[in-house]
């Protein structure tokens, strides 16, 4: 956990301006800032900057696993323990010319909560998963995924109840669906994009022929959702390379 | 990890935004692998990469390239910036050739990468689309600060000192080229196009490259 030692800041509000989520407060009647508890994400951004002059941003030792969970997902420079991997701990399309992960006639769904910037509570990452679950989303399992280790069950993406408060930079909601399920998944996400109070940045991952086409992503017109611009391309140069 | 799928901003600024990696599979090919991240940065530097990084140790508009090199490890995971069509067909042609066996991906504008990769003879595997920005849009920051922010997918670059560099360069007090490496100097991966940004900050603040 990250504090400002009280001793030390002379209330400059220098590092105001270096917080991702807003979470640093000044205030006025002692002319102090300090670093709210409850919106603070542990993404360590003010500490590896060095932004405070006098050096009172401090870290405090994580003192339970959902604050430990809070800054290795925040956190990009931290290595998740079960999935080793850095960032928001997931391989998705990276090494699917590997992995095989996602599969032809798969679709991978993956829904980055909080992003861009917003930051997201659990409790909204568990209505997505649900919401997701509940048509027809294959839930990622804990060894592909670091949210999965906060599910009391796969099946329904419900969450442990004392996570639900804790919030974080961003965090992943990872799964798969047949190709022909994908409108569905969509019409649901179009129906809880409604019933959160933040944003998510949405991924859809699937298998290409060599031309980099796949017919799946048309049923995007139907549903009034605009077709991508953007992508991000594993050019299949992997071995050994996975043609499932 | 998506970090790089979810940029922003106008089609044709994002033409000259692409991102390359290196990716190791766990279990499969993520041992010794720092000689082979050595030929990924060499490829990415023969060709001109504007940005490079190791998430373990920084970018290189902040770290030395040889302090980033010393560091490699088998957790590290190297990736970086092109800014040109020319620079990524080079590059996968490059990495094509050496056969080395980890995962490569390129991110950017699909109308752009899809012929590069046609041209550098290389064949698509998978590709993860950017379906945008969901939910309650509404306490988003204004889009050219989106812009910017989103070229740190994990977000480390706060909109706040955004709007600080913007008023630094408005006084003259930094150029946009500077301005842009203290922004990119936020995201450890080097996957930040601090060329592009200075595009962005020139076109918000009227300025020059010189005071």
């Amino acid at each position: 956990m990250t504090v400002i030692n009280r001793e030390k800041c002379v209330g400059c509000k220098i590092c105001q301006t270096y917080c991702s989520v807003d979470a640093i407060r000044y205030v006025e009647a002692d002319k102090k800032c300090f670093i709210d508890p409850d919106l603070c994400v542990e993404c360590y951004v003010c500490l590896r900057q060095e932004v405070c002059p006098k050096g009172s941003i401090e870290p405090v030792e994580l003192t339970n696993f959902y604050k430990q969970f809070q800054h290795v997902i925040s956190d990009p420079v931290e290595n998740h323990g079960v999935t080793g991997v850095t960032g928001r701990g997931t391989e998705e399309v990276k090494t699917n010319d590997v992995s095989g992960r996602v599969k032809k006639g798969e679709v991978g769904i993956c829904i980055d909560m909080g992003r861009p910037g917003m930051g997201v509570y659990l409790r909204d990452a568990e209505k997505v998963a649900m919401a997701c679950a509940k048509a027809g989303v294959k839930l990622a399992p804990a060894e592909h995924t670091p949210l999965a280790a906060l599910m009391t069950d796969l099946s329904t993406g419900k969450l442990v109840d004392e996570c639900r408060d804790y919030r974080l930079l961003s965090v992943i909601v990872e799964g798969q669906c047949p190709e022909a399920g994908l409108p569905a998944v969509l019409k649901a996400l179009q129906k809880v994009e409604k019933e959160i109070d933040t944003v998510f940045s949405l991924g859809l991952i699937l298998r290409v022929d060599e031309n980099g086409l796949n017919p799946t992503i048309n049923c995007l017109d139907g549903l009034g959702i605009p077709q991508p611009h953007r992508g991000k391309v594993n050019v299949g140069l992997g071995k050994p390379l996975s043609l499932a | 990890m998506t970090h790089s799928l979810h940029r922003s901003g106008d089609i044709d600024s994002q033409k000259k935004d692409f991102n390359w990696f290196m990716y190791q599979t766990k279990g499969v090919n993520d041992k010794n692998i720092k000689d082979k991240a050595l030929e990924f940065i060499a490829a990415a530097e023969a060709v001109g990469s504007e940005n490079w990084g190791d998430v373990k140790t920084g970018p290189i508009t902040r770290f030395k390239s040889e302090e980033i090199r010393e560091k490699l490890s088998d957790k590290s995971r190297i990736r970086g910036v092109f800014t040109r069509k020319d620079q990524v067909v080079g590059f996968l042609k490059r990495i094509k050739e050496k056969d080395l066996g980890q995962s490569v991906v390129i991110t950017g504008i699909l109308s752009e990468v899809l012929p590069a990769c046609k041209e550098a003879g290389v064949t698509p595997h998978s590709i993860n689309y950017s379906l945008g920005v969901w939910g309650k849009k509404d306490n988003l920051p204004d889009d050219v600060t989106l812009s910017i922010t989103t070229m740190c997918g994990h977000h480390m670059i706060p909109p706040k000192f955004v709007k600080h560099v913007m008023k630094q360069v408005e006084k003259g007090k930094l150029t946009p080229e500077e301005g842009a490496v203290k922004l990119a100097n936020f995201c450890y991966c080097g996957i930040f196009n601090q060329v592009r940004c200075a595009d962005i900050i020139k076109k918000e603040t009227g300025a020059r490259s010189t005071p």
